[in-house]
Parts: C-alpha cells; structure tokens; sequence
C-alpha cells in the first residue's frame, strides 16, 4: 500500500475533535447500545454494532498516534481494517439511537460521520455512495435527476402555479427526496397548498435549489456539503426571506445545525421545519380544519426529533387534526428508527426493509388506521416496505392529512 | 519471614507509592495532551450546570438508561460500579478524608455495622458482580462486541484486587502488633493510615494490585472514571439546547 494513502489516511484519523477522541477514549465496549441498534439488530454482525465501531476506530487511531507508535514508529493500517471499518460506518442508519442508551450520552452521530469522513480518506467508500457524488456533482441531487426537473412534481398533481419569486417572505425548501420520489409529490403539494391557503408571501427556489448536502456530509465528504451550503444559503438570502420551512427531516438539520458550522455563520433567515409552522398556523386559528377520527400513529424520524428535538411540535399538530392520536411503544427520543437514513438504501437496501417491517407490524398491531410522520426518507422507507412485505397500511406525511381536511387530497 | 518477601513487601509498601503518583500524574498529563492535540469542537452546547449534573447522575450514577431497557444488565452494572463506589468511599476514611463519627448519629450498632460489616458485603458484591461482567463479555465478544486487551486487563486488575482485598478482610490479622501504620504515597498530603493491620500478606497484596490499577487508569479504560463525566455533562446541556 502506497505511504500517500497511509498519510491521507492518518491526516483524516487527525479529524477526530478532542470531544470525539475523548468519546473513543472513554468508551468501555460495554455493549449496551448494540440492543438499541437497528443495523445490528436485523443482521447480528458484530461489525454492525457501534460499540465495536469504536473499537475498530481507537485502534487505527493509536496506530498512527499512540504514544507507542511514537516512540516505536508507526504502523500500517491493513486492507482488512480499512474494509472492516467501512463496512460498519455504512451499515449504520445514523439514527443516534445508540446515543440513547450509552451511558454517557457519547454524540455517535457526529462521531460516525467522522469515521465515514475516514472511511472515505482510505478509499473504501461504498460504490454506490461514491456514485453519488458524481451525481451531486452533475445535477445537485442524489437521484441523477435532471436539475430542471426538481419542480415537475406540480405536473403530477392538482396546483396552478409554484411560485417562484424574486423576493418574499417565506422560503418553500422542498428537498430532492419530497421533489424527485414520486411516493413524496403529494408531500410537496400539500405544503404548497396550506402555504397557498395562508395570506403570506412565499416562494420556492426552483432549479436554484440544490441538495441540502446532507448525502454528502453522510459520505464523509464535508468539503462537498459546504458547496451545497454556499449556495443554498446564497440563493435564499438574494430573496430576502426572512424565514425558510422544508418538509425533509435531514434538509432541516443539515440548515438548523450543520450550515453553521460549515459556514462558520448563522443564515439570515429563520429555518423552520414544516410541522412546527404547521402546529403554528393550527394553534392560531390560522387553518380552520375539521378534526377527523382515523386512528393515526405517529413515527418520529430521528433526524426530526431525536437529533433536532422537535417531538412535541407534530403531536400538538396532530392533535388539531384527529381524536385519536395513538403512540408506537418507543417514541420520542426513544423512537425506533425506520431503516431509511444513513445512505443505507444504496448499501443494503434488504437490511432497510427489514428494518421498516418492525415499524409496520408494529403500527397493524396497534390498529393505527394511518402511519403518519414527518420526512420524506421515512416515508420512501414504509412505503416501499410496506409493498415488500405486502402489508396494507395508509402511509401519510403529516402535511398530507392537512391536505385530506382542504378536501384537495384523495381519501 | 523470607528476607526477599519482607523487602519486596517494604517496596509496595514504602517506594512504590511514590512511582505510582509519578506514573498516574505523567499519564494523565499524556492523556490530557492527545485530546489538547486533537483539533478544537466546532459546536459545543452551551454547558448547562443544572442539566449537567442531572445527567451525570442519572446517566452515569443511576444508569438510567440501561434501567429503561435491561433490568438484569442493570442490576450487574450497577451493582459492581456501586460497590466500587462504596468500597473507593471506604478507603477515603483512611487518607482521613471522613471520619467514623458520621455514622454516629445512627447509633452504636448501625455505626459499627456500616464500618466494620458492610464493606465486607460490598466486596463480596464487587468480586461477584466484577466476575459476571468478565463472563458476560466473554460471552458477547465477537458477538456484540471486540475488545481491546486492556478491556480485559482493566476487569482483571478490578477482579484481582478485590478478591485480595476481601482476603485481607476475611483472614485474621498477624499477631504482631504495630500502633501505626501508613502508606504514604504524598508525605504529609496523600497518607493512608491504618488502624488495624490487617492480615499480613493479603494486605500487601492488596496495596500492590490497587497500585497497578492507580497507574494503569490514565492508559485505560478505567480513564472513563475521569471522563466519564464529561460527556454526559455535554449530553444534558445539549438535552437542555434542543428542549427535549
């Protein structure tokens, strides 16, 4: 192996921020959140558990910064480390559910992205999450779309016009997942449709919106998702929105926590996710809704609530729009993750489906009449789970149900 | 006794205090110098005291989490930091950090009791709970988990040094009669004293094996003693940031 990759190689394990290196330090192997994992969970191999994910990271680390290595010289990081690590950083869903059961409370999403920023140092990024950067690249999204196409969903569906304006006040961020997965078009209709129905001034970015970067900082390529940032940033600030709403759970972190830190710089406009302006607008009488009696359950996506902590905002929402309102038995910060982050669809889609069929059975069992959340990854995940396993089930994006109530949706 | 056993014995006792405090002072301060190296956090939360100490109790003290989820697991995990906690507590009274009055107030049996009875119990629950939680990660290993050598080196230490240590309770004393006794590891700062010499080699066993856990800390993860209370300080303050 060549000494350049060896020094890529240590510069990215040179990443590792004092917090993260004293996380790896710190961490005993105790296993306690390998239970608490859904990648582990639905394979049972111990490359996929996170404690052994540290394990593996400490040990290439010291190989190159250790006291010993600087006192005996370093050593060399083999073929089958560097594919061992690659293969636990990518079966992971980044749910930060681990973070939930460790004791001391370890920031594992932040610290697996870092590892996957290292995993991509050594060459060893998965094929299909490699491709996606060419694809990025060529049409600023993840799905090779083409970039004039983002707003062809309105086609598809019952609306007059998008607007897209020069200035206005509110800032539609639709997301590439909710504007090129057919399963999510109706997301971005009944967006457009409650913003239509409120007397505000809003707009979309059409082909000016690009991939929010969240892909990229996923593959471990930080530089890639700062490109994004610019220009996202760049375009809604031309617009002088004083507030940006997205429906996309991983859209909104990336703009809520990590533009900040890319950008060394807070946006100047508010960034809302879709459900919290939706709660808003439901409790000041804004949306005079007639209250329905589906039996909905509610599934918190992790990047919405475990890692963003808006928990209650959809619950509250929900409560404007049905009587009953039922809750999966882990929710909130505890909530199950439903297969559908981390990239895992481009690496083991089979794992994903297996992960969401938990979910679903869960929510039969409970005899929720709708499976309501709030993130388009979630939803492509249950439906398309729920056609795998050929399980009956409404699956609904929130905004969806509002949509249903304006009448403008099919039952 | 043995000429090479007594001067061995004097060793543990008299010097090698000294090479522990140095070789626990220069690890911590390497420890503390490979995370200063690493680069700066980009977003810390902004440290909250009140949430911070919630969660380090909770999280850390109480395990809190594990409760949640796994009962059994719970009770090993607590049972062997918590008597380690205790027996760590017990020791303080001889480095005269607390004296047996406080238990005074719970009158002369309970008083006795809590400094003569109960640390033989709690020993007796750190060996047990020390040697199911090597057999538990013996069991999970390759499976759940893989652990580093010093993973293991840290529970044997542990394991070893309570089983020692219990020896040292259980068996009777010498019959040589000392009035004072003290290890001293800091002259006039960090002495333990004793007021009973306990049995002879148990005791200097025990003072040898405590040692090696002392200057094995910095370079193992026994450091989770130390930052353990870091990260969970950090995860209530962010709790605090996202109002969850």
């Amino acid at each position: 192996m060549t000494s350049n990759i060896q020094e890529n190689i240590k510069a990215a394990l040179g990443q590792f921020s004092r917090k993260q290196l004293m996380e790896l330090d710190t961490c005993s192997h105790c296993a306690l959140c390998t239970e608490m994992c859904p990648a582990y969970n639905s394979s049972k191999d111990s490359l996929h558990a996170p404690g052994v994910r540290t394990s593996k990271a400490v040990k290439l680390y010291d190989k190159k910064f250790s006291l010993w290595s600087k006192i005996f010289g370093e050593k060399e990081i083999t073929q089958k480390e560097m594919d061992d690590l690659a293969e636990s950083a990518y079966h992971c869903t980044l749910c930060g559910r681990c973070r939930e059961s460790c004791p001391f409370g370890f920031e594992t999403h932040e610290l697996w992205i870092r590892i996957r920023e290292i995993v991509e140092a050594m060459g060893t990024t998965p094929e299909n999450v490699a491709r996606l950067s060419n694809m990025l690249d060529e049409n600023m999204n993840p799905y090779g779309q083409d970039p004039d196409t983002r707003l062809d969903w309105s086609f598809y569906v019952d609306i007059d016009e998008v607007p897209e304006e020069d200035e206005a006040d509110i800032a539609y961020f639709i997301g590439c997942t909710t504007a090129y997965k057919g399963a999510n078009h109706e997301v971005a209709f009944s967006i457009s449709k409650i913003l239509e129905s409120l007397d505000v001034s809003w707009t979309v970015l059409g082909e000016d919106e690009w991939c929010c970067g969240a892909p990229s900082m996923m593959a471990g390529k930080v530089e890639e998702a700062k490109k994004y940032a610019e220009h996202n940033v760049k375009m809604l600030e031309d617009r002088k929105v004083k507030k940006v709403i997205t429906g996309c759970a991983g859209c909104f972190r990336s703009f809520k926590f990590e533009y900040p830190a890319l950008l060394g710089r807070k946006p100047n406009f508010e960034i809302q996710h879709s459900v919290e302006f939706l709660r808003d607008q439901l409790a000041e009488g804004k949306l005079d809704l007639e209250k329905g009696d589906e039996t909905i359950i509610y599934h918190d996506p992790c990047e919405l609530g475990r890692l963003s902590g808006i928990i209650k905002e959809p619950r509250e929402a929900l409560s404007y729009l049905t009587s009953n309102q039922i809750e999966f038995d882990e929710n909130g910060i505890d909530s199950k993750c439903c297969g559908g982050g981390g990239l895992l669809q481009g690496v083991n889609n089979d794992m994903r489906l297996d992960i969401v069929k938990i979910k679903l059975e869960e929510a039969l069992a409970k005899n929720a009449d709708i499976l309501v959340s709030a993130c388009p990854a979630c939803k492509l995940a249950f439906v398309d789970g729920a056609r795998e396993h050929e399980i009956e089930l409404e699956i609904r994006d929130i905004h969806e149900i509002v949509a249903k109530r304006f009448g403008v949706l099919e039952e | 006794m043995n000429p090479f056993i007594s001067t061995m014995y004097a060793f543990w006792v008299e010097k090698l205090p000294y090479i522990t405090i140095a070789v626990f002072t220069l690890g911590m301060a390497l420890r503390i110098q490979r995370w200063l190296s690493a680069p700066k956090d980009h977003h810390l939360p902004k440290l909250d005291i009140v949430e911070s100490i919630k969660y380090i109790i909770l999280d850390v003290v109480l395990f809190r989490k594990t409760f949640k989820r796994d009962k059994l697991t719970w009770a090993l995990v607590f049972a062997f930091h918590g008597s380690i906690g205790g027996i760590i507590f017990g020791h303080m009274r001889g480095f005269h950090l607390w004296s047996a009055s406080i238990f005074d107030p719970l009158g002369h049996w309970w008083a006795d009791w809590m400094i003569h009875t109960l640390p033989v119990y709690m020993g007796w629950i750190l060996i047990g709970s020390t040697f199911l939680l090597l057999v538990r990660r013996i069991r999970l290993e390759d499976k759940q988990l893989h652990s580093l050598v010093n993973d293991y080196g840290a529970l044997l230490i542990v394991l070893i040094a309570a089983l020692v240590g219990q020896g040292m309770r259980i068996f009777p004393p010498e019959s040589h009669e000392v009035v004072e006794y003290s290890v001293v590891f800091i002259p006039k700062f960090i002495v333990l004293h004793l007021e009973l010499v306990p049995s002879y080699h148990w005791f200097h066993w025990h003072v040898l094996m405590t040692q090696l856990f002392v200057i094995y800390t910095p370079f193992s993860k026994f450091i989770h003693i130390i930052s353990g209370v870091i990260s969970p300080a950090l995860y209530g303050s962010r709790r605090k940031e996202l109002d969850i």
